[in-house]
């Protein structure tokens, strides 16, 4: 694409650079020493609890499908109580969250291949997976090649995701690498570390902003 | 130990008591003194300013005469002097006659506190008085030179001063050299958040360790006619009841 | 938009300072961001080690800054995005708007980006006849006062919140209220309908990764999700410096920006985009166009002390920690980028003639090279860029003081003559003036420290 502005602009660069070489002689360069990072041990199930929670998530522990089922139950009455409402409920249509929604009794709407904005825009909360976790910050990994629905985790006001125990991973190098090892990248992959926030007027925090006010993550232990 | 002293044309021209403690302090705890004559300043006002061939120039001259000293040490009681002459060594990068020498006068300039604490490993020189003081970190020594603990460790030695930390001891004066009068209304905004620190810290005295640092805060405090002294750690440190 | 002037820093800061609700609000601010990153920085026991790290990444891609970015553009390229080359701020507002204009875009919805902030890309979307909304709440306010930004992250922090209320209820229609929660959710029920609307999503890009062509971005709002994934086209702009080598070094990066800008240990939401979706059905856009903007940014490349310049990671530290910009704020730079880094970059962006003021408008502290997570060795470049500055645009009358002042300092006796000389005339010197103002002067001692020791 425009090849004159590309060529002009690396030619620039390499001008510059070239005559920068006698000046970088003089400067004294320091190597720093690179030290390996060491995982701290801990139960990553137990830290991510508590960072999540320290940001403002909720966290729920479950053990296989029935339990889970009931959280997401439990979790959906205690918001239909409050403002939230909870009544239009979108789900991502993986097939694992789909064999877990027809366990509980919610009406729940699966979402389809690409939903507009005027779909997604009317629902009161949203319910996904999730590929993975960090313990050591409270984050959600979400990757659009497995988990494809990109908005139910951002536009409803609630956000409920399932996580298996098994795939949180105890620091963010681990979990970069993990993602590089891919046989490729998936082209949207997003971190979330509790629910969407602003420090915009004043420097005083309000939660909820573009994206949900409430995170729930119920994490799966037997998986 | 001789140590040469390296005064500064601020505190030669405009607070002559400062070199005349320096003095005192360094003979009482057993150094000669030498001071050469010769010397005027370490170049700092051009090398700022950004008048960097007449900086070279000044500069030169400080190499010059210092390199002859047969010295232990150059002590000088201000921590931006003493900052300045360790950028001699960037100021002549890449000059195969004057980098040699601008690094061996560099390695030998201490600044007041940081030599009697480092070098001579004192850190009581006998002084004594009386009141409440707080101490101002000015920002070359702090941040070029890592001057933090040294002054502490000395005024807390000091009998009958009673030391309290000041908020933000850290922040700047608001001084830094020609900014001072090229951007007075600034300056003069910065300042006061420090002399608001230092009246609501209720002290006697308010010591630093850069005489520009102490006009900077001293003019203001008068002429908000405040009692709070400005004073010099050398001047506190020659102090005796 | 009534921008004031680099060049008339010293006017806009004698104003900033008679401003008693601006200043209330950036004590506030800065108070506030600097105990928050002390903080963060703090937890972290290998912080040190962290920025030497970043800096010598910065450094490694600085110095071959023409290879990683073209391995970047082959990787992103691979992966279906389209690469834009622009050499200045026209040219990139020109291949934007082109593109908004083939495909239609009649509503455009932007993430915050300082670099289109740089090239004014909303006054030339608009004139094109397109309809720009920001999204960040900060720009959202912004853009309705007719503002520019005056902190790097947060770019309506100058504003109490009255003032953003009185600005909701003029433009919007809001029923008055001082409630932050009640203004935020205004906010964001506007402008989720223009999410709806929009044909056409423009972010920035906080770091690009040769290694794998994709563009990370970092925000806590959520409208950075919104904007490069509901609307069918992505466009994101960034400057040449914002590649990084290796996927595995986003950690360090990720570690020092949040904790840095406002001590959070990770901001809410960071997206890591690759090029566009798989298949032609399915959630996220259809295409992706990434804008490499030059800008006068390879010029910087030419010394080492300049180069640094281009390691910002735009944190926005610096202006926290800084007591120039703690008491004047961003507006009276003149510039998009304000504080320390903004004095810094400005006059290399802009050119010396336009910004000539502002590296004179620091006292050196250094406060700022002590809080940047990349080390750069900001009171070195104002130095630098003040020797420039000298050399080329020095007053005449300065320059002749330098020269008299080196002569006197180079002879002991005219030295001891001029301090005679000073004695005399200390009261009346236009220097003494500028001092008096706010200070008193301390005279010139009876005798110099020479003259007591030679009376020794």
């Amino acid at each position: 694409m425009n090849n004159e502005a590309r060529q002009e602009i690396l030619g620039s660069i390499r001008t510059h650079l070239a005559a920068s070489a006698p000046f970088d002689a003089r400067e004294d360069q320091q190597t720093p020493v690179i030290q390996s990072q060491q995982s701290p041990a801990a139960d990553p199930v137990a830290l991510f609890k508590q960072n999540l929670e320290a940001v403002g998530g909720h966290c729920l522990i479950a053990n296989g499908d029935a339990e889970i089922a009931n959280a997401l139950t439990q979790i959906i009455s205690a918001l239909q109580k409050t403002k939230l409402r909870a009544q239009r409920i979108a789900v991502s249509d993986a097939p694992e969250l789909v064999r877990l929604m027809h366990m509980t009794d919610l009406e729940i709407e699966e979402l389809g291949i690409a939903p507009g904005a005027s779909d997604i825009f009317r629902f009161d909360a949203g319910i996904s997976t999730t590929q993975a976790a960090i313990a050591e910050t409270g984050t959600l990994v979400l990757d659009s090649v497995r988990e494809r629905h990109r908005l139910v985790s951002l536009v409803p006001p609630v956000h409920i995701a399932i996580l298996n125990a098994s795939t949180i991973y105890m620091t963010l190098s681990e979990t970069l690498s993990m993602l590089q090892s891919a046989e490729e990248l998936s082209p949207a992959v997003t971190f979330i570390t509790g629910p969407s926030r602003t420090a915009d007027i004043e420097l005083t925090l309000t939660i909820g902003v573009h994206g949900p006010q409430e995170l729930y993550v119920i994490v799966n232990q037997s998986q | 130990m001789k140590v040469s002293l390296f005064v500064t044309c601020l505190v030669d021209q405009l607070w002559t008591s400062i070199g005349v403690s320096s003095v005192e302090v360094l003979r009482r705890i057993g150094c000669e003194v030498e001071f050469d004559r010769r010397q005027t300043c370490c170049a700092q006002p051009a090398y700022n300013t950004g008048y960097l061939r007449e900086a070279r120039q000044v500069a030169q001259r400080f190499i010059s005469i210092f390199e002859e000293s047969n010295a232990g040490a150059i002590v000088s009681p201000s921590g931006s002097c003493t900052a300045m002459v360790r950028h001699y060594p960037q100021l002549f990068a890449g000059d195969p006659e004057w980098l040699p020498r601008a690094r061996a006068v560099a390695a030998k300039t201490h600044e007041l506190s940081s030599f009697l604490v480092h070098v001579l490993e004192i850190e009581d020189v006998g002084a004594s008085w009386q009141g409440r003081l707080t101490w101002h970190d000015a920002c070359h020594g702090l941040r070029d030179l890592n001057l933090k603990t040294e002054p502490r460790t000395l005024i807390r030695n000091v009998r009958g001063a009673e030391f309290v930390e000041l908020d933000h001891a850290d922040a700047c004066c608001g001084f830094g050299g020609t900014f001072s009068v090229k951007y007075p209304e600034i300056s003069v905004a910065i300042l006061d958040q420090k002399i608001d620190a230092i009246e609501r810290a209720g002290v006697d005295a308010i010591v630093s360790g850069d005489a520009s640092c102490l006009m900077q805060i001293g003019g203001r405090l008068s002429r908000k006619g405040s009692k709070v002294q400005t004073m010099h750690l050398a001047e506190l440190l020659s102090h005796r009841q | 938009m009534n921008h004031l002037s680099s060049e008339t820093f010293r006017e806009n800061a004698k104003a900033a300072l008679a401003d008693a609700q601006l200043r209330g609000a950036l004590k506030n601010a800065t108070s506030l961001f600097g105990e928050r990153r002390k903080v963060a920085a703090a937890s972290l026991p290998n912080w040190e080690e962290l920025r030497n790290q970043a800096r010598a990444i910065k450094d490694e891609v600085l110095s071959h800054l023409d290879k990683y970015l073209e391995e970047f553009v082959r990787a992103a390229e691979s992966r279906g995005a389209k690469i834009h080359w622009a050499r200045d701020a026209a040219e990139a507002n020109a291949i934007i708007c082109r593109l908004a204009a083939e495909r239609n875009a009649r509503v455009i919805v932007k993430s915050k980006s300082m670099t289109t902030e740089e090239t004014h890309l909303n006054t030339a979307l608009q004139a094109a006849g397109m309809q720009v909304v920001e999204t960040d709440l900060g720009e959202y306010i912004i853009q309705l006062a007719d503002e520019p930004p005056s902190h790097i992250i947060a770019p309506a922090i100058h504003k109490t919140r009255g003032q953003v209320a009185e600005l909701f209820t003029a433009e919007l229609g809001m029923p008055p209220t001082d409630d932050i929660a009640q203004l935020t959710s205004t906010a964001r029920a506007t402008l989720r309908d223009r999410f709806a609307a929009a044909d056409a999503g423009i972010s920035g890009v906080n770091f690009a990764i040769a290694e794998t062509g994709t563009i990370v971005l970092v925000e806590n709002e959520g409208n950075i999700r919104l904007t490069t994934s509901l609307p069918r086209m992505h466009i994101a702009v960034m400057g040449i410096e914002k590649v990084i080598p290796r996927f595995a070094d986003l950690d360090v990066f990720l570690k020092l920006l949040p904790r840095s800008g406002t001590g959070q240990r990770l901001t809410t939401y960071q997206s890591f985009i690759t090029g566009t979706k798989r298949h032609a059905t399915g959630e996220g856009p259809e295409e992706l166009h990434i804008l490499l903007l030059d800008n006068g940014r390879s010029r910087m490349l030419s010394h080492p002390v300049t180069r640094q310049s281009l390691a910002c990671i735009r944190c926005g530290a610096c202006l926290n920690a800084c007591p120039v910009y703690q008491q004047v704020g961003g507006h009276a730079y003149g510039s998009v980028y304000p504080g320390p880094i903004g004095a810094v970059i400005t006059p290399q962006l802009m050119g010396i003639d336009k910004a000539s003021q502002l590296p004179y408008a620091s006292s050196l502290c250094g406060a700022c090279r002590e809080v940047c997570p990349v080390k750069i060795d900001i009171p070195r470049l104002l130095l630098h860029l003040r020797g420039e500055i000298s050399e080329r645009k020095g007053s005449a009358s300065e320059r002749l003081a330098f020269k008299i002042w080196a002569r006197v300092m180079m002879s002991p006796e005219l030295y001891r003559l001029s301090s005679i000389a000073g004695r005399l005339l200390q009261r009346v010197f236009p220097i003494s003036r500028a001092w008096t103002s706010g200070r008193d002067l301390r005279l010139i001692e009876p005798k110099s420290f020479h003259e007591l020791w030679s009376d020794e």
